[in-house]
């Protein structure tokens, strides 16, 4: 199993526990972890001159951590059998608190997922029923994912899971970068051999995030780009991630609309909410 | 026939070392009969139980299937190959898999889906026979589940029990729908215990989004042709297909079958070795007797040839006597072993045999190879524990051997 998260494959046998989810559904959870972006730099208005390598780690880390938001975002999926795009609206409040609901395509308008701390609840509008996602798929790959339930639920940090150091300083694609290699530390909770970080240096926005298996190979890339002002702030609000083993495939996550440090009830994270 | 008659006189000098000898090769004739007759059986009835019930002897994929599962690898021509199937009166069930979760209340677990055509299931294979509760499926499609009997556990699950299904459907959307389930299956191996969510086909190209194309086609003879042949007929059905036998789907169990083969042949080396220590150890108590006999045969011009043929004559005569009576002892325990069989349920519960259920009752197979093969072999068995006697007695000295008595 654990193999499996590694590479990125999808499932070879029928074992129990290695199975495929909706695409969806990995595509909302891997939102909810999106969703911190925007309130953490809210809370952090001037940003340094100079970071050191922790200081970095710690903001990017927390891009996907903060207090709330509400806002609306399309998701682009494309594997080599099918390419579909999602119009999703997502609040979030806190760390572990977080709910998307589909707007569109109409087939499957209204469904929701919730997540709150580790616990992941599906609406299901057609039969009109809340389904828990059972634990043995939290930590499970899914086949044909992109993501794994692990990048979504665990709350693993670079600067306190990792060795780190910064590997690179200079120029690229005409600006200039910091790249920091992430070594995970013996106990961490951590299914990569290495993660590498880059950022730009002239405000630390993250631009690529760089993670290889255990064997050291390149298992899949986070692009950040199209650094746009929204609600005020200047932010990457492009998100790709591309898995090495399926070539032509892609998950990309685009930001039309953000309010951050909103004012959301703890009700707007119920069930009863979920199933409304 | 003289030959025959001396032996026997021979044989009956010493008539109670005679008899103990021969109670011992008749015991061990049964005991091995009986162990060979119980052990086909039990080998039998998991190979049936792993074939017959749904795997089939052999599975048509696309090229690729099983390494991935994945739903696009289908057979596309796969209504021309049935056909051509069922024109050879090969049993074949056509099915679709596809992964998902299931859920009951707060309950959820992954599942493996089945998309089946119920009646054609019905006829190839016996899934259907082999339910703990409720009734199959129907031969028309009414959203309806079988499920594994673990996974049917794990969902708080009766029969009439609503379930909500979600898939990740071929178009990349999301299916999901409420099913009721209507049967639960009784133990089949751990594989579809844990996983199996079986339903109508119609439902699962509806839930799955995927209106063409199946991933297997698993085919029965009954055991009617052997594999070799099957495979050979299979990939010239299909050419474009993948043909695996069941030995190659369910190497555990092919290994398992393998090994127990060797296990048994061995078994088998330690009660012939037995047999043949006492046989042999009669027959040199019985030449040693006859030292002087046989020195005045030699002295009368009898070639070392006769006496190793007469003393070997004499071992085979016993061996033949004693294997009779073992194989009629070992027929009689393999026929009440096969009628009445041994219930083991009470002794251990549920048996699983790398991952196949076994049925509770044990029942022997007897065939003419597990009575024949024991008797034969200990014919030969007695033959060679009789050269070494036979051998001393040729080489003796005429001479010295008359003078010993």
């Amino acid at each position: 199993m654990k193999a499996d998260i590694k590479n990125m494959t999808p499932c070879k046998t029928p074992a129990v526990g290695m199975l495929s989810l909706p695409a969806l559904l990995k595509i909302v959870l891997f939102l909810s972890m999106f969703l911190g972006l925007f309130s953490y730099l809210s809370v952090h208005p001037a940003l340094a001159e100079s970071l050191t390598a922790k200081e970095i780690l710690d903001k990017v880390d927390d891009l996907y951590r903060g207090t709330s938001s509400h806002g609306k975002m399309t998701m682009e999926v494309v594997t080599s059998h099918w390419k579909r795009t999602l119009s999703l609206e997502f609040w979030s409040k806190g760390k572990d608190k977080s709910l998307v609901r589909i707007i569109a395509p109409l087939k499957e308008k209204g469904t929701a997922t919730l997540r709150s701390g580790n616990e992941i609840w599906n609406y299901l509008p057609k039969v009109n029923r809340v389904v828990k996602l059972p634990s043995s798929m939290m930590s499970a790959s899914w086949m044909g994912s992109h993501f794994t339930n692990d990048d979504l639920v665990k709350q693993s940090r670079f600067a306190d899971d990792y060795t780190f150091e910064v590997t690179r300083e200079g120029m690229r694609d005409g600006q200039e970068v910091v790249e920091i290699t992430c070594i995970p530390k013996p106990e961490a909770p951590v299914v990569w051999g290495k993660v590498e970080v880059v950022v730009r240096r002239s405000d630390y926005l993250p631009l690529v995030n760089r993670y290889y298996d255990e064997g050291l190979h390149l298992a899949r890339t986070m692009t950040f780009s199209d650094v746009k002002t929204l609600s005020g702030r200047s932010l990457p609000t492009v998100m790709t991630l591309t898995p090495e083993d399926k070539p032509g495939e892609k998950t990309q996550v685009s930001y039309d609309s953000i309010t951050l440090d909103v004012s959301l009830n703890d009700d707007v994270f119920s069930l009863r909410n979920l199933q409304q | 026939m003289s030959l025959i008659r001396i032996s026997w006189r021979n044989l009956w000098r010493n008539r109670r070392r005679t008899a103990i000898t021969m109670a011992a090769i008749s015991l061990n004739t049964m005991i091995l009969i009986t162990t060979y007759s119980l052990m086909d059986g039990l080998l039998g009835q998991t190979a049936r139980n792993a074939t017959q019930l749904s795997t089939g002897e052999a599975q048509l994929h696309a090229p690729g299937y099983l390494l991935d599962r994945s739903q696009y690898k289908t057979l596309s021509d796969h209504r021309a190959i049935l056909t051509t199937l069922h024109e050879q009166s090969i049993g074949a069930a056509p099915r679709t898999y596809g992964y998902g979760l299931v859920s009951q209340g707060t309950k959820s677990a992954g599942a493996l889906f089945w998309g089946i055509e119920p009646p054609v299931e019905q006829t190839a294979f016996r899934l259907a026979e082999h339910l703990a509760e409720g009734s199959f499926l129907g031969p028309s499609p009414h959203k309806e589940l079988v499920l594994g009997k673990k996974l049917a556990r794990s969902l708080n699950a009766q029969v009439g029990s609503e379930i909500v299904v979600l898939v990740q459907a071929a178009d990349g959307s999301m299916g999901n729908d409420i099913f009721t389930v209507k049967g639960i299956l009784k133990s089949v191996g751990e594989g579809i215990d844990r996983n199996a969510a079986i339903m109508h086909l119609d439902d699962f190209r509806l839930l799955f989004v995927m209106p063409e194309g199946i991933h297997e086609i698993a085919v029965t003879t009954n055991g009617r042709a052997p594999l070799e042949t099957l495979t050979e007929t299979l990939s010239r059905i299909a050419p474009h297909a993948e043909v695996r036998t069941w030995r190659q789907l369910l190497p555990t169990l092919s290994d398992m079958i393998e090994i127990s083969g060797t296990s048994m042949s061995l078994f088998g080396a330690i009660f012939f070795l037995a047999a043949g220590l006492g046989v042999m150890n009669t027959m040199l108590m019985a030449t040693y007797e006859r030292a002087h006999e046989f020195g005045l045969l030699k002295a009368l011009g009898a070639s070392p040839w006769r006496i190793v043929r007469d003393v070997t004559v004499e071992a085979w005569l016993m061996a033949c006597i004693a294997t009779l009576f073992g194989m009629l002892l070992g027929l009689a325990a393999s026929y009440a072993l096969q009628e009445a069989g041994l219930d083991t349920s009470k002794l251990a519960g549920e048996i699983n045999v790398a991952g196949v259920v076994f049925d509770p009752v044990w029942r022997a197979s007897l065939s003419f190879k597990a009575v024949v093969h024991p008797v034969i072999i200990m014919w030969m068995v007695c033959i060679l524990a009789a050269l070494y006697p036979a051998a001393m007695s040729a080489r003796l000295d005429p001479v010295k051997s008359m003078h010993q008595v």
